[in-house]
């Protein structure tokens, strides 16, 4: 059995060391807009963190910072040992991301998707490559899909293929996008699954960006709360469950009073 | 459609460029059974090649044998090197020139026919040629003839009609008319006596119009205008040159047709020549007879129209038909 | 002053991206693939509006050619005037504007999409650079086409002026006479000089599209946005290309 700390690569017989990611200070803004403001957390080696917040609270932002694809304002972020804005980081540790509307190469079937990382990078013949492609597949279920087109699949199916192209990556990180935007109540369960049934047989680290409740407590070793740029809370999914900050219960136990509507709190 | 497919298409296509590139390539340089391998070249050296240039034809009794391959200056001269078709030989005697087939620019190496005995040009060897006049010199020969026009209406025009200071004939003739007209008709009688008696009396007509010198100059001046035509016939005008000045006003000539003032005194002359004619209708004399006798009023006459039409021609055609009128009116 | 920032930005933007294009050369041979596909749709398919646009402006080269000249006799020189400015001018400006119009909109539609979509990004995050499969095949594959795509509109429009001077009835001129007075006043070069300036024209549209496309922001409205900016852009600097291009060649 592989310890925590190593990603078990499921395509090759070596074994990588899951990475952590530092995120330090972090701020970010569009012009006079403040995304981010000072964050600071850290995603321990194997681990499912798991980010919230309402929408427009930097969440997207902070993925994309870590994957290198966006340039922070101050701070820094870091993977493993290196630097995140940094291209060769790229090189040296495997991430991967699952955006949050798949982006399939719309011009590509699901297989040649899939396939696309391998043969850029030449990492197998045309036969190994069938062979991983297929078992990423296999293991989201989606062996029949593989002559299709993304734009023939539905949003699960099209997130699923999303998972199986970072799959084939055999990550080190993987980023999750809002895996379960947009999905109805068993498909995000599905998904959920999906995101702990990987982590838990190959140890990678993952970094989940979500405002789903359900998948935030159920599957993650730690959650953070982000809001108007700020990190305000910071813990297991038990403290979750009663939670002490008022501002932490309101987004995640939201009451729906008819009588005395938000919309209408906002205007005194 | 599958890749295959397509790359083959692809791959067709750029062969079909190919092929279309090289085809273009082989009509464009010198083309077909004129191209470098075929045929022999000789050497064609002249003062000035003119407006001739690379690709022009050669042709010889017409009929085109070759190109002119290369143009270069060798010395003191310029060489056209002719790139002649292996079916064609030329005898030793012929001789090139260069012609020109159109007014703009369209030149051709003409080559005679030479003797039938003579041996032909060996490859590289030198043909003779001979200078052709050209449109330059031609426009030249031209303009030299529109300056002497120029001179020539001067003087004529000063001497009908005064140059300012003194009155020109025709002013003197209207004075003459007008203030004598009661007297000239009582004196006309006496006139016809005094002529038929001084008919043989030689040199006393021109006494009694009273100015013998003018009327001496005037048909000098006819004389020189004739000899300027007469001369004409031997060369042609240089339009360009006559046009750039008359365009610009510059010049007699340009005065007379563009100044407004000029063409009414020649109008006015013309009209005071017909009123004296008119009035020494009745004459029938000697006066008339000053006039028109010896064809000077009708010399004078038609040299004016014949300007008068150039200077229209000028007016309002292009270039290449006001040389046309001016060279119609003079000859 | 902002408008002006933005131009050097797409400037700057356009030659990294030219760079980037450039070092990936050598893995060009490994996306043949790609290469094929980009002639494909950049070549074949844009060869029958060449062709009917050619050889009606060849036409209508000698139509007007033949109408101004009737009145002073140079209508033998019809033939040399459809020939060059054809060869020189019309042939390669006009797959210039085919290209931006066709193919150029076409690049950056897909690419903005791409971006919109994230797809760009998600390549990014796989480490394979946008400038080598996206950007390189398709100027590879331009200069590959263009010039047979500039060749196929001289030799149309040629013919389609030889068909106008023959049959309409105040030319009538015969087509030996035509394509000799063609051959008399041109030089290969004449036909080399257009195809370098469509090359040129088709390279700059084309990675003008690409960086254009790369470099749309925003969501799926963005994506018209650009596309018309890309032909826009393309187009002013055909003409503005072409200027210097004729001047450096002449």
């Amino acid at each position: 059995m592989p310890g925590p700390s190593q990603t078990r690569n499921p395509f090759t017989e070596h074994e990588t060391p899951a990475v952590s990611v530092a995120i330090e200070g972090l701020s970010k803004s569009f012009g006079n807009r403040v995304v981010l403001d000072q964050v600071t957390f850290s995603v321990q080696p194997g681990e499912i963190f798991v980010l919230m917040g309402p929408s427009g609270s930097g969440k997207s932002v902070l993925l994309k910072h870590v994957i290198g694809l966006e340039q922070p304002s101050g701070g820094r972020v870091q993977v493993d040992q290196y630097d995140a804005t940094a291209e060769e980081t790229r090189e040296k540790v495997r991430m991967a991301i699952v955006f949050q509307a798949g982006a399939l190469f719309n011009s590509l079937t699901v297989y040649d998707n899939l396939a696309l990382y391998l043969r850029e990078h030449d990492l197998a013949s045309e036969d190994g490559i069938r062979e991983k492609v297929g078992r990423a597949l296999q293991i989201l279920s989606l062996e029949g899909a593989a002559e299709k087109y993304p734009s023939e699949l539905s949003g699960g199916m099209k997130k699923r293929v999303a998972i199986a192209r970072a799959l084939v990556m055999e990550p080190q990180l993987l980023l999750y996008d809002e895996p379960t935007s947009e999905l109805d109540p068993v498909m995000s369960a599905t998904i959920s699954e999906i995101i702990a049934l990987l982590k838990n047989e190959y140890h990678v680290t993952t970094l989940v960006v979500s405002h789903d409740r359900d998948l935030a407590l159920n599957i993650a070793d730690r959650v953070g709360i982000l809001m108007d740029g700020r990190l305000i809370f910071l813990g297991t999914p038990a403290d979750l469950r009663e939670p002490k900050d008022p501002r932490v219960a309101a987004f995640l136990y939201p009451q729906i009073d008819l009588q005395n509507p938000r919309y209408k709190q906002l205007e005194t | 459609m599958n890749n295959a497919q397509q790359t083959i298409r692809v791959g067709l296509f750029f062969l079909l460029g190919l092929a279309l590139t090289w085809v273009t390539y082989e009509a464009l340089s010198g083309g077909g059974f004129f191209s470098k391998n075929k045929g022999y070249s000789i050497v064609a050296g002249f003062e000035s090649l003119k407006e001739l240039k690379e690709g022009d034809e050669v042709r010889m009794a017409g009929v085109k044998i070759g190109v002119v391959e290369k143009t270069r200056l060798a010395g003191r001269r310029a060489e056209a090197i002719l790139r002649i078709g292996k079916d064609f030989s030329i005898p030793r005697d012929a001789t090139a020139s260069i012609i020109m087939a159109g007014i703009i620019g369209t030149n051709y190496v003409g080559i005679d026919l030479g003797s039938a005995d003579a041996p032909p040009l060996a490859p590289g060897a030198e043909i003779r040629t001979k200078v052709t006049p050209d449109i330059n010199a031609i426009m030249t020969e031209l303009g030299n003839l529109g300056q002497r026009l120029e001179g020539a209406l001067g003087a004529f025009g000063n001497s009908m009609n005064g140059d300012g200071k003194n009155p020109g004939l025709f002013q003197k003739l209207d004075r003459l008319v007008t203030e004598n007209s009661t007297k000239v008709d009582t004196t006309l009688s006496n006139l016809q006596d005094i002529t038929t008696k001084l008919n043989r009396g030689e040199g006393t007509l021109g006494k009694l119009i009273n100015d013998p010198a003018l009327h001496d100059e005037l048909v000098a001046t006819v004389g020189e205008i004739r000899s300027a035509a007469t001369e004409a016939k031997s060369f042609v005008a240089d339009a360009q040159g006559i046009l750039a000045q008359v365009k610009s006003g510059k010049g007699p000539l340009g005065t007379l047709v563009y100044d407004e003032t000029t063409a009414s005194d020649l109008r006015a002359t013309v009209t005071n020549l017909r009123q004296v004619s008119d009035k020494l209708a009745k004459g029938e004399g000697t006066l008339g007879k000053l006039i028109n006798d010896d064809g000077l009023f009708n010399t004078a006459q038609s040299t004016l129209r014949k300007a008068d039409r150039a200077l229209d021609g000028l007016g309002d055609s292009g270039p290449l038909t006001a040389v046309g009128i001016v060279a119609n009116s003079l000859f | 002053m902002k408008q002006i920032l933005s131009v050097l930005e797409g400037v700057g933007s356009t030659w990294l991206l030219l760079l980037r294009a450039a070092s990936y050369v050598g893995t060009l041979p490994r996306q043949r693939t790609r290469f094929f596909e980009q002639c494909y749709l950049i070549g074949y398919t844009t060869l029958p509006i060449v062709a009917i646009l050619s050889f009606f402006i060849g036409s209508v080269l000698a139509l007007q050619a033949g109408y101004s000249m009737q009145n002073f006799g140079a209508k033998q020189f019809i033939g040399s005037l459809v020939g060059l400015s054809m060869a020189r001018e019309l042939g390669p400006v006009m797959v210039a504007i085919l290209l931006a119009g066709r193919v150029g909109s076409a690049i950056t539609a897909e690419l903005a999409s791409m971006k919109v979509y994230q797809e760009v990004d998600a390549l990014v995050t796989m480490n394979i650079p946008p400038a080598r499969i996206l950007v390189l095949p398709r100027l590879a594959a331009v200069l590959a086409m263009v010039p047979v795509l500039a060749i196929i509109a001289d030799l149309v429009g040629w013919f389609g002026g030889a068909i106008v001077a023959k049959y309409v009835a105040f030319i009538s001129i015969e087509p030996e006479a035509y394509f000799t007075a063609l051959r008399r006043f041109m030089k290969f070069k004449d036909v080399m000089n257009g195809l370098i300036k469509a090359e040129c024209f088709g390279f700059v549209v084309t990675l003008v599209c690409c960086n254009i496309g790369l470099n749309t922001r925003g969501g799926p409205r963005e994506i018209g946005a650009a596309v018309t900016r890309a032909v826009v852009v393309s187009l002013i600097l055909i003409l503005v290309l072409d200027y210097f291009v004729t001047k450096v060649l002449m």
